[in-house]
C-alpha cells in the first residue's frame, strides 16, 4: 500500500455501518431487557431483529463493497496472532478493512449471534430441551465477552495507529491510499435495510405481529391445559398478519 | 483433598444432575428459613396464598401471570403467552431442578417484589402450591 500519498478514503459503505450499530444496539437492548418479564415482548423483538440483522449481513458478505466481504477478511489463525503479538509489541500491522483480530470479532459475533437468536427463539416456543434455555443465556454470555474484547481492541489499535476506529465505523472514512478507496455507499440497500427493520419495529408496535410473542408454536404441543383452545384460535387470527 | 472433590461433587449433584422433588425443596427452605431466623415456624400454605395474590408494591403479584388458580394454565401479562400450570400436581416438571427453580424465583420475584425473596417467602408459596390439586 502506497504509504506516500494519505488521503481521507471511503472504506466502509453504507449498509455495513448501518448494519455494525443497529447490531450493537439490538444486542445491547436485549441484553437489557432480559432480567424482567416487563420487557418479555420487547427482548423477543430485539431477539428477531438481531437474526434479520445477521442474515442481511451473511448476504452482504458477498455482495457488499470490498472490505464488507467475506473473503476480504477471511484471515488464517496464524495471521489473527501474528496480529495480536504486533499489537502486544506497540507496532501493530495496518489494515484498512478489518484487521485479523477485528475479523475474528466479526465471525465470532455473526456466529454466536445465531446460536443465541436460534436458542432464544426455541426456547421462547418451548420447542426441544431445556438445555437450550441454559445455551442461550452461555451464548448470550459469551457474545457479551466478545464484544467487551472487540471494544478493548479497538480502543487499543485506535491509539496505536493513531486512528479512530470508531469513528471510522460512524463515516465510513479512514486515512489511506487512493486506491485503496471503495467507491461506491451502496445507500438504496442501506435505505433497505433500515425501512425493513423500521417497518419491522412499526408491524410490532402496532400489534400486528403479536402472534410471535403469544407463542402459538408451543399451543400445538404437548399436553392438554385448559387454555390451549382459546390460545390456537388466537394464533390462527394473528396468523394471516405474520409476514414482514 | 478427597472430601472437597466429595462436596463439589454432592453440590454438583444436588444442582444439577439428578432430579428433586418439590418436598426436596420446601425441606430446604424450611431449613433454610430457620437458619436465617430461629423463631421461625415451618412454612404457612395460607400465608403463601396471601403472599401469591397481594401485590407487593410493584405493579404485578404472582397471581398476575399464574392467576389465582395455579393449578390451571397462566397467562403472561405483556404477551399473552400461555404459562403451565405452576402447581407441581398439575405440572411434574414444576420444582424438579435447582437451577430452573433458582432462576425462575429470582426473576419473578424481581419483577413482584423488587428484590429477591427470603427462602420463608419461597418455602410459604411452595407450602401453598403444594395444598392444589
Amino acid at each position: 500500500m502506497s504509504e506516500l500519498i494519505q488521503n481521507r478514503i471511503l472504506v466502509w459503505d453504507l449498509p455495513t455501518r448501518w448494519f455494525h450499530w443497529l447490531l450493537a444496539a439490538s444486542f445491547a437492548g436485549a441484553w437489557l431487557t432480559s432480567e424482567s418479564e416487563r420487557y418479555s415482548a420487547l427482548h423477543v423483538m430485539l431477539g428477531y431483529t438481531l437474526l434479520g440483522l445477521i442474515a442481511f449481513r451473511l448476504v452482504w458478505g458477498l455482495a457488499g463493497t470490498r472490505y464488507a466481504r467475506f473473503k476480504d477478511f477471511a484471515y488464517s489463525p496464524a495471521r489473527v496472532v501474528q496480529y495480536v503479538k504486533s499489537l502486544v509489541a506497540g507496532k501493530p500491522e495496518h489494515y484498512l478493512g478489518h484487521n485479523p483480530a477485528g475479523a475474528l470479532a466479526v465471525f465470532l459475533l455473526l456466529g454466536l449471534g445465531i446460536a443465541t437468536g436460534v436458542s432464544g427463539w426455541l426456547t421462547y416456543n418451548e420447542i426441544g430441551g431445556e438445555w437450550l434455555e441454559e445455551a442461550h443465556e452461555l451464548f448470550a454470555n459469551a457474545m457479551l465477552v466478545v464484544v467487551g474484547v472487540h471494544i478493548a481492541g479497538v480502543v487499543v489499535s485506535s491509539f496505536l495507529h493513531r486512528e479512530n476506529l470508531a469513528r471510522a465505523m460512524v463515516t465510513g472514512y479512514k486515512q489511506g491510499g487512493p486506491d485503496g478507496s471503495i467507491n461506491k455507499k451502496r445507500g438504496i440497500a442501506a435505505l433497505l435495510l433500515i425501512a425493513a427493520v423500521a417497518g419491522f419495529w412499526g408491524l410490532w408496535f402496532n400489534g400486528k405481529l403479536d402472534s410471535l410473542v403469544s407463542g402459538q408454536a408451543s399451543a400445538q404441543t404437548e399436553d392438554g391445559g385448559g387454555h390451549r383452545d382459546e390460545e390456537d384460535r388466537r394464533g390462527r387470527k394473528d396468523r394471516h398478519d405474520d409476514d414482514d | 483433598m478427597r472430601i472437597f472433590a466429595g462436596l463439589f461433587l454432592l453440590a454438583l449433584a444436588s444442582t444439577a444432575v439428578f432430579a428433586q422433588t418439590p418436598a426436596d425443596f420446601l425441606a430446604g427452605y424450611s431449613q433454610e428459613a430457620k437458619q436465617a431466623n430461629p423463631g421461625h415456624g415451618e412454612p404457612s400454605a395460607q400465608r403463601g396464598q396471601r403472599f401469591f395474590t397481594a401485590l407487593h408494591g410493584q405493579e404485578w403479584s404472582c397471581a398476575s401471570c399464574h392467576t389465582r388458580n395455579p393449578a390451571a394454565a397462566g397467562k403472561h401479562a405483556v404477551t399473552g403467552k400461555l404459562i403451565e400450570p405452576l402447581a407441581p400436581a398439575a405440572n411434574a416438571a414444576r420444582f424438579s431442578r435447582t437451577a430452573k427453580v433458582e432462576k425462575w424465583f429470582k426473576r419473578n420475584c424481581n419483577d413482584v417484589l423488587g428484590r429477591t425473596c427470603t427462602a420463608q417467602e419461597k418455602g410459604d408459596v411452595l407450602a401453598y402450591l403444594l395444598t392444589l390439586k
